[in-house]
């Protein structure tokens, strides 16, 4: 186990941002920790790397506290803070050369890695420049660059790719998942559904402050598996077709929107052939099943759409 | 130390390149080039506003005193009147003159009333003159007027040596603008401790293995160093462009321009731990520089009256008398005093900043 956080509470006044949360972090997994803005991913990460105190609770990284071995495990992580922390009106090698210092490295191993870094991240040609000059994606690309320069065991990425173009991001999504293919363990937090449903091996849904669902992406989204959505487009319905298939045995409710309805059944109701039988007297252009999602998964859970209340926490 | 080492290259570059540090590097030098210009411009044509010391002279005529005391800047800053020693006592006591020179078989003496301070000798006659533009009350400190002996209601006596240089206005100039710059140096510390302790930059720092007293070590020795060598820049800049005389004693100068660079690191330091705002700590320190440098009669006409006796433990009228001191000889004893308060005030506003630190970083 490489992080054990159980029971932890954080009190803000008297918003509590931690709830008795409870996770873990295993050895070579991609860990994603989601949840809506404000829902304590963040100040979970702040607790866990010691930035902030929690009020309750035990916190152990590598199965040692903090607070006993700080130094010795702090050379074996690395954090990307949510917001960029780079010195800006410094070049770019020397934000590199400045953190892996302070990670103790030095020498021939101190540059070869400085180029290594700047390589990857495709930064090689901005290595004199400083991050002022640098679009939005090389910032955030050089700040995660930070954070990598002394091979951490655990690298954990505070919503590393917010306001990035595509590319960018993609680049990151990529870099990611190369650094956990050599044996980095990787806890990442995003609002990003796709994000984290492309890199990471297990998912913590975070809400209120506490973990309140933990699984695969195929794990969550089978918790949604009580509905089944059919989606069919119908060439002139009439008015009278909605509720005519609203009272066929199993669905729940049906949803118009011009010549697209979009019904939505108890799981096993198998009563495809029925709304079928319903539209027939109308030319069907189309019949379309659709499988929940993530996002499913998480609006079912908390009841909230991820993206809710723009960006961060 | 290796953490302690990389955050104060990394700082100190930082500091280099910061549009702050440009507005220190280039900005004061022109405002130097500006008004030292000025001052100059107005000593080369004569066109002060100094009301002249009234000077009585009990020498000859065509001696070597009357020869000096009528030569270069020092002639400019007196209205003489050549007389013999008792009418030059009583045109002192009577009010009449500020002071009165003597020149007998046993030297040459200055007769001033008790409570003259600033005339308590040639040069502090000089010093008055100059009132007007620069910082006279730290110079007249320095030169010690305490010391020479204000004996009661009595006529006080000094030894003036001949050859003894005495300050140019320019000289008043530099003092009191190198003092203020390194005072608004304290800004660096701000925006070390702004970038390097409270933004996301430093949060990230304290993430890493490094600890944190070598972290802030660090921070602090870059914008220390980078305030001093700041102050250097214009030092020098004085010294060769317009022949600011800086005295035999530069390394006493240079103790008490640092302990001005401590003094201001730590005020602006302890403003930002406790504001946790670099842009409202800095336009605070910086309008409290400025203050500090008006009430320590740095080119400023306005006289405080009885505040004066406060306002010369301002840092920089402080300063300002261990640095003329060290360059014209003042009283060691006040200003051994005055550095030692310099220095004991940084170290009670480190604490300060110490204390604040920890509850910020907790």
């Amino acid at each position: 186990m490489i992080v054990s956080m159980t029971g932890i509470v954080k009190r803000y006044a008297r918003h509590t941002a931690l709830d008795h949360l409870t996770m873990e972090v295993r050895k070579g997994e991609v860990l994603g920790l989601l949840g809506p803005n404000g829902a304590g991913k963040t100040t979970a990460i702040r607790v866990l790397t010691g930035l902030t105190a929690a009020d309750a609770g035990k916190t152990a990284l590598f199965g040692q506290e903090m607070r006993a071995r700080a130094a010795e495990i702090k050379r074996r992580i690395g954090v990307v803070p949510q917001d960029l922390a780079l010195y800006e009106t410094l070049p770019a090698r020397e934000n590199l050369w400045y953190f892996g210092k302070l990670y103790g490295m030095g020498g021939a191993q101190l540059k070869s890695r400085t180029d290594e870094v700047l390589e990857v991240l495709g930064l090689t040609e901005v290595a004199k420049k400083p991050p002022k000059k640098f679009s939005g994606g090389m910032k955030r690309r050089l700040n995660i660059g930070c954070a990598v320069m002394h091979r951490p065991e655990l690298l954990i990425l505070d919503e590393p790719t917010v306001g990035i173009d595509p590319q960018s991001r993609s680049h990151i999504l990529d870099f990611v998942t190369e650094m956990n293919a050599q044996g980095t363990t990787v806890l990442y937090t995003s609002h990003y559904m796709e994000e984290v449903e492309r890199i990471c091996s297990r998912v913590l849904i975070v809400d209120a402050g506490r973990v309140i669902a933990d699984g695969s992406v195929a794990e969550l989204t089978r918790t949604v598996l009580f509905e089944e959505t059919v989606v069919i487009e119908v060439k002139n319905p009439a008015p009278s077709l909605p509720d005519s298939i609203k009272n066929i045995q199993g669905v729940l409710r049906c949803d118009t929107d011009g010549h697209i309805l979009t019904v939505t059944s108890t799981a096993g109701s198998a009563n495809l052939a029925r709304m079928l039988e319903c539209a027939a007297p109308f030319v069907i252009l189309g019949v379309t099943g659709k499988r929940p999602t993530l996002e499913d998964a998480f609006l079912a859970l908390t009841g909230k759409k991820l993206r809710d209340g723009g960006e961060g926490e | 130390m290796r953490g302690f080492f990389a955050t104060f290259r990394m700082g100190f570059k930082y500091l280099w390149r910061s549009p702050v540090s440009a507005a220190i590097l280039i900005g004061f030098p022109i405002v130097m080039i500006l008004i030292l210009g000025t001052a100059l411009s107005s000593y080369i044509s004569g066109e002060t506003d100094l009301e002249p010391a009234k000077v009585a002279v009990a020498a000859d005529p065509q001696g070597e005193l009357a020869a000096f005391l009528r030569s270069g800047e020092i002639a400019r800053f007196f209205t003489y009147t050549f007389t013999d020693i008792n009418e030059a006592r009583r045109l002192v006591e009577a009010g009449e003159v500020t002071a009165a020179v003597i020149e007998d078989a046993s030297g040459t003496e200055v007769f001033c009333e008790a409570g003259e301070g600033f005339d308590a000798s040639l040069a502090l006659a000089v010093v008055d003159s100059y009132q007007e533009i620069g910082s006279a009350a730290a110079a007249a400190a320095a030169q010690g007027r305490d010391v020479y002996g204000i004996l009661g209601q009595e006529i006080a006596v000094r030894d003036v040596p001949l050859g003894m240089r005495v300050p140019s206005a320019t000289d008043y100039y530099a003092v009191t603008m190198l003092v203020m710059i390194l005072m608004m140096c304290g800004t660096n510390g701000i925006e070390m401790f702004g970038k390097g302790l409270l933004s996301d930059t430093g949060s990230r720092s304290l993430l890493t293995p490094v600890s944190k007293a070598a972290h802030v070590g660090g921070l602090l020795a870059a914008s220390t160093v980078t305030s001093f060598l700041q102050g250097m820049v214009t030092f020098v800049f004085t010294a060769a462009v317009y022949g600011v005389y800086w005295g035999q004693r530069v390394p006493l100068v240079l103790l008490a321009l640092f302990a001005v660079v401590l003094l201001s690191q730590s005020i602006c330091i302890m403003l930002v731990l406790l504001f946790k705002r670099p842009d409202a700590a800095s336009g605070l320190a910086q309008g409290l520089f400025y203050v500090l440098t008006l009430v320590s009669k740095g080119y400023s006409k306005i006289n405080f009256g009885a505040a004066d006796a406060v306002f010369q433990y301002a840092p920089n009228a402080m300063a300002h008398t261990v640095i003329f001191g060290a360059i014209y000889g003042g009283n060691e004893a006040k200003m051994a005093l005055y550095l030692g308060l310099l220095f004991a005030a940084s170290a009670v506003f480190f604490a300060i900043a110490f204390i604040l630190g920890r509850r910020r970083l907790a």
